[in-house]
C-alpha cells in the first residue's frame, strides 16, 4: 500500500480538460482520477490557479472594453 | 456571515435567523445571567431578542406561581410545531431563563420577578434610567440633533473603513473605535501602520446597520474581560440605553464605575450623546433605543438631506444602476461592486459589470450579500416590481461567483496499491468512520482522505502490519 | 416586517360589570379587570417594539352636560365609544413623567387608558356600544394597513350580552373584517355565550373563548389572545367547537331558528311578507302562499296574511345553495 500526499482537485469536465492542457507544458497532475477529480502536486496549486484563470479569462466577452 | 449563526425556519417558511447576542449570553455562567436578570430593563430586551415563539412561551410561563408538568404544554404545540418547540426550550433552557427540571417547565424566579416588573413597572432598581432634571441653563438636544450626530459618527466609522487603502484621507475616528474595529478583524494593520480593511470588514460595511451595530457591540463585550469590567454592568447598560426614550436626557449618577467609563466609548460609537465628557446627564440616540428592535436604527440611514429615506438604488436589466445619493459614504459602498459611470449633485450612475462583481467577490464580499445589499436600498420605484431586482442580474451575478469557485481543492493524501481487495475495504472502512473520505474509487481501489486523518490511518496500518506480521 | 397590530375593544357596561363583581364563585371587578388588561397590553407591546396596539371603549347611553350641543342626549341617552389609546398617534397634550422604573411605553398606555376611562365612565343602564367601537377599530386599522402588511387583529372583550338590534352591524362589520383579512378574537367575560361574537370569531378565523374562570383572565388572555397567527400554528390556541349559527331577523330584530330570505338582497325575516322591507322586491303571491301553507303551526298564528320568499336554515352551507337559486 502507498501513501501519496498531495492536492485534490474537484471540478468540472471543461476545466479539467484544460488542466490536462497545462500539465502538457509543465507536468503537475499525480494521478487523474475521473472526470471531475485530480490529484496534483501540493506546491503547484497556486500557480495552477492563475493559469487557469488567465485561460478562461480569454474565453469570456464583455461589452465594456 | 457573522451576524447569521444559527437559523430555524419560522413556521410559514419565514427564516428566523437567532440574534448574535443570543448565543454569547448562551456562553456566560449561571451567576452571570441571574445577576442581568435582577434588571427589568435586561429581561424586557433580552425578552425582544428572542424569536417569536420563545417570546409567546415565556410569556405563558410568566403568570404562573407553580411550575407547569411539561406534557401539560406540549399538549398545546401542534404537529408542524413540535421541531420549532424543542429548539425554542433548549434555546431558553441555554439562556437559564427556563428551567427544565424534573419534567416541569418554570421560569427562572429572577427572571420571572425581573420581567413582572417590568411588565408592571415598580420596583425600586432604577433600570429603566434616572431622568436628569429639566434645567434651563443647559436645554437639551432635540430628536434632530441627536439623529444628525448620531449619523455623523456612525457614518464616520463606516467612511473610514471603506476608504482604507484608496489614498483618501478620511476623518479618523477616535482610537478606541479603531482598536475595536482591528480587535474584531474587521480592518488590520498595527499601530504605526495605517489600518486596511478586511475580507470581514467588507462583508460588514454591506450589512444592515442594525447587525452592524451589535456586531461591534458584541467585540465590544468580549473585550470587557481583558479590561477587567463587569460584563452584566456593561451588558445592562447597554439593554437600559435600548429601554430608554428617545429626546430625553438621563442623569449618571446611578451609573456603576464601569458604566461611567463606558459613556466614552458610546460617545464615539453614537450611540449618546453629552453636551461635554464631563457632563453629568447623556442623552441616547436612536442608535441605542432601537437596539432591540427591526427598526432602522439610523434616522435617515440613507441620503442625508436628498433623496427618499427607505431606499435610492434603481437597478435595470441592462446592469444598470441609478443611485440617488449625495452621500459620500453611500457612494463608496457602492464603488465596492458597481463600476461608477457618471456623478451629479444627487445621483450616481453606473453599471455592474463583471469586473466589478469580481473585485468585490476577491475582497470577501459574497454574490447573496451584493444582492442583499441592493433588495436592501431599493428605491420605492422598484418595490412595484415583482420579483424586486431583474432576475437576469441577479441570476448573473451568482453565475459570476460561481465561475470563481469552478475549482475546489482539498489537501491530504492518496491511498492506493492495496494488496488485496479485502485490505483495500478494511482501511476505507475505518476511514469512513473517521469520516475523511474525500473521494473514493473500488474499481480503481484507491481513495483519498483529508490531511487531518492522515495520522489516524498510518498509524491504523502500522498497528495492523505490527499485528499480522508476528 | 412580521410586526403585527391588535386592536382592543372593551365593552365598559357599568351595569354588567356590576353584576360581574358580584357573581358568587367567581367575582372580576372592573379595576382588577383593568389591573390584568393592562399587564396583557403590555405584553403585546413588550413582543416587539414595532408592535402597534390600539384599545376601544364601549361606553353605555352618558347623559350629555351640555344639553344646548346635543339635545337629543338629554331624552335618549346615547350610548358611544371612544379610542382610548394608540400607539401610532400617543397623546401629545402631557405625557406622563418618566420613572425609572418603568419602561415609558408601558407608563404611557396605562396612564391614557386609566384616566380617558376615568374620565368617560359613568352609571348607565343603557346598553353599550360595542359595534360602534368594533367599527372604530376596523376604521382604524383600515386606515394604518394602507400599504403595509401588520397583520392585524381586533380582540373583543364582552361582558354584555347579545343585543340584537345590533346583529346588521355586526355582521357588517365581519364582512369588512374579512376584506381587511383581519383576524377577530372575542372573549366573553360574563354571562351568557354571544352568538354574535362566535359568529365573528368564526368567520374571521380567530378564537372565541367563555371565560369559565375569572380570576385566571390574565392567563386566558396570554395563552389565546397574544399569539399572532404565525405562532397559532406551532402553539394551538383554546377555541370552541360549537358554534351558534343563527342570524337575526332584519324586522323585528329577533334571532331565528327559520327565517326567510330575500332572493334580491338577502334579508332575513321572521315570517314571510309579500314586500321585501330592504329592497321593496314584490313576491310572487303563489311563493308566500306555499310558503305560509309549510309554516308550523304555532308559526302560523302569529304570521301575517303575506308570507314571501324561501325558507333559510341558519347554515352558512346551506344558505350557500339556497341564494344560488336567486334571479
Amino acid at each position: 500500500m502507498r501513501a501519496i500526499k498531495g492536492v485534490l482537485l474537484t471540478c468540472d469536465p471543461a476545466v479539467k480538460q484544460i488542466l490536462l492542457l497545462l500539465n502538457e507544458k509543465e507536468s503537475f497532475i499525480i494521478e487523474d482520477l475521473d472526470d471531475h477529480h485530480l490529484v496534483i502536486k501540493a506546491e503547484q496549486e497556486y500557480r495552477i490557479r492563475k493559469e487557469l484563470e488567465a485561460e478562461l479569462e480569454k474565453n469570456t466577452y464583455s461589452l465594456e472594453s | 456571515m457573522p451576524s447569521a449563526q444559527n437559523t430555524d425556519t419560522d413556521n410559514d417558511g419565514k427564516q428566523h435567523v437567532q440574534h448574535i447576542i443570543i448565543p454569547f449570553l448562551q456562553s456566560q455562567s449561571q451567576n452571570t445571567l441571574t445577576r442581568l436578570y435582577q434588571r427589568p430593563s435586561s429581561c424586557l430586551s433580552i425578552f425582544r431578542l428572542l424569536s417569536p415563539l420563545e417570546r409567546q412561551l415565556v410569556m405563558n410561563l410568566l403568570w404562573l406561581e407553580s411550575a407547569i408538568s411539561a406534557n401539560t404544554m406540549h399538549a398545546w404545540v401542534t404537529r408542524e410545531g413540535r421541531k420549532l418547540y424543542d429548539e425554542a426550550l433548549v434555546t431558553l433552557s441555554r439562556l437559564h431563563i427556563l428551567l427544565t427540571a424534573t419534567g416541569k417547565l418554570a421560569l427562572n424566579p429572577t427572571f420571572k420577578a425581573g420581567f413582572r416588573q417590568a411588565i408592571t413597572g415598580g420596583g425600586s432598581t432604577g433600570s429603566f434610567g434616572i431622568p436628569a432634571e429639566q434645567s434651563d441653563k443647559h436645554p437639551g438636544i432635540d430628536i434632530e440633533g441627536l439623529d444628525a450626530y448620531a449619523l455623523e459618527r456612525w457614518e464616520t466609522i463606516l467612511h473610514f473603513m471603506v476608504s482604507s487603502g484608496t489614498g483618501q484621507q478620511p476623518t479618523r475616528p477616535s482610537s478606541g473605535v479603531l482598536f475595536l474595529l482591528q480587535r474584531s478583524g474587521l480592518m488590520s494593520g498595527s499601530q504605526n501602520m495605517a489600518p486596511q480593511i478586511t475580507s470581514a470588514g467588507f462583508q460588514f460595511l454591506l450589512q444592515p446597520p442594525h447587525d452592524q451595530l451589535w456586531d461591534l457591540l458584541l467585540q465590544y463585550l468580549r473585550l470587557t474581560e481583558e479590561r477587567a469590567m463587569d460584563l452584566v454592568e456593561v451588558l445592562g447598560f447597554i439593554f437600559m440605553l435600548a429601554t430608554m426614550e428617545l429626546g430625553r436626557e438621563y442623569s449618571i449618577e446611578n451609573l456603576g464605575v464601569h458604566q461611567k467609563a463606558m459613556l466614552e466609548d458610546l460617545r464615539d460609537y453614537g450611540l449618546i450623546w453629552q453636551r461635554r465628557p464631563s457632563s453629568k446627564r447623556f442623552s441616547p440616540t436612536r442608535l441605542s433605543t432601537t437596539l432591540t428592535s427591526s427598526s432602522p436604527p439610523l434616522p435617515t440611514s440613507s441620503g442625508t438631506n436628498s433623496g427618499p429615506q427607505e431606499g435610492f438604488i434603481i437597478l435595470e436589466t441592462n446592469y444598470r444602476v441609478y443611485a440617488y445619493t449625495d452621500n459620500p459614504l453611500q457612494t463608496a459602498v457602492l464603488n465596492l461592486f458597481v463600476t461608477l459611470k457618471y456623478r451629479f449633485p444627487n445621483l450616481v450612475v453606473g453599471s455592474i459589470t463583471r469586473d466589478s462583481v469580481k473585485k468585490a467577490l476577491m475582497n470577501g464580499i459574497s454574490a447573496d450579500q451584493i444582492i442583499s445589499y441592493l433588495v436592501t436600498h431599493a428605491h420605492p420605484q422598484m418595490r412595484k416590481n415583482n420579483p424586486l431586482l431583474p432576475v437576469t442580474v441577479q441570476d448573473q451575478i451568482r453565475l459570476w461567483e460561481l465561475e470563481r469557485n469552478r475549482l475546489k481543492s482539498r489537501e491530504g493524501y492518496l491511498y492506493t496499491n492495496f494488496a488485496s481487495q479485502a485490505d483495500y475495504e478494511f482501511v476505507l472502512n475505518y476511514a469512513k468512520e473517521l469520516d475523511i473520505v474525500l473521494w473514493e474509487s473500488p474499481a480503481k481501489r484507491c481513495f483519498f482522505g483529508s490531511i487531518e486523518g492522515h495520522a489516524n490511518i498510518k498509524g491504523f496500518i502500522e498497528r495492523r502490519t505490527m499485528g499480522a506480521g508476528p | 416586517m412580521d410586526c403585527s397590530h391588535l386592536s382592543v375593544v372593551l365593552d365598559l357596561s357599568p351595569a354588567h360589570w356590576q353584576i360581574c363583581a358580584q357573581h358568587p364563585q367567581s367575582p372580576l371587578d372592573l379595576s382588577d379587570f383593568l389591573s390584568q388588561l393592562l399587564a396583557f397590553l403590555n405584553a403585546h407591546i413588550a413582543l416587539k417594539h414595532e408592535n402597534s396596539l390600539a384599545v376601544f371603549a364601549a361606553f353605555p347611553g352618558k347623559r350629555s352636560i351640555v344639553p344646548t350641543l346635543r339635545p337629543y342626549a338629554c331624552s335618549h341617552p346615547v350610548s358611544h365609544s371612544v379610542m382610548l389609546y394608540s400607539s401610532t398617534d400617543p397623546p401629545g397634550d402631557h405625557p406622563p413623567q418618566v420613572d425609572p422604573n418603568s419602561y415609558p411605553p408601558f407608563k404611557l398606555l396605562d396612564s391614557a387608558v386609566l384616566s380617558r376611562i376615568h374620565d368617560e365612565l359613568d352609571d348607565s343602564e343603557e346598553p353599550s356600544a360595542l359595534v360602534g367601537a368594533l367599527t372604530k377599530a376596523l376604521c382604524y386599522i383600515n386606515r394604518l394597513s394602507l400599504g403595509q402588511n401588520t397583520d392585524p387583529r381586533i380582540l373583543i372583550l364582552s361582558v354584555s350580552p347579545d343585543l340584537s338590534t345590533s346583529y346588521i352591524p355586526i355582521m357588517n362589520s365581519i364582512f369588512s373584517a374579512q376584506k381587511l383579512k383581519i383576524t377577530v378574537d372575542a372573549c366573553q367575560i360574563f354571562g351568557p355565550d354571544t352568538v354574535f361574537l362566535q359568529q365573528a370569531a368564526h368567520l374571521t378565523g380567530g378564537a372565541y373563548l367563555y371565560l369559565e374562570r375569572r380570576e385566571a383572565l390574565l392567563q386566558y388572555l396570554i395563552m389565546a389572545f397574544l399569539p399572532s397567527p404565525s405562532i397559532r400554528k406551532v402553539l394551538a390556541v383554546p377555541t370552541q367547537d360549537k358554534i351558534d349559527f343563527r342570524a337575526a331577523c332584519f324586522c323585528h330584530k329577533n334571532i331565528v331558528d327559520i327565517g326567510y330570505v330575500c332572493s334580491v338582497c338577502l334579508s332575513i325575516f321572521c315570517q314571510p311578507l309579500p314586500v321585501c322591507s330592504t329592497c321593496r322586491t314584490k313576491f310572487p303571491i303563489k311563493t308566500i302562499m306555499r310558503l305560509r301553507s309549510s309554516l308550523p303551526p304555532s308559526d302560523l298564528a302569529s304570521a301575517a296574511p303575506s308570507p314571501p320568499t324561501m325558507p333559510l336554515q341558519t347554515r352558512p352551507s346551506q344558505n350557500g345553495t339556497q341564494n344560488g337559486s336567486k334571479h
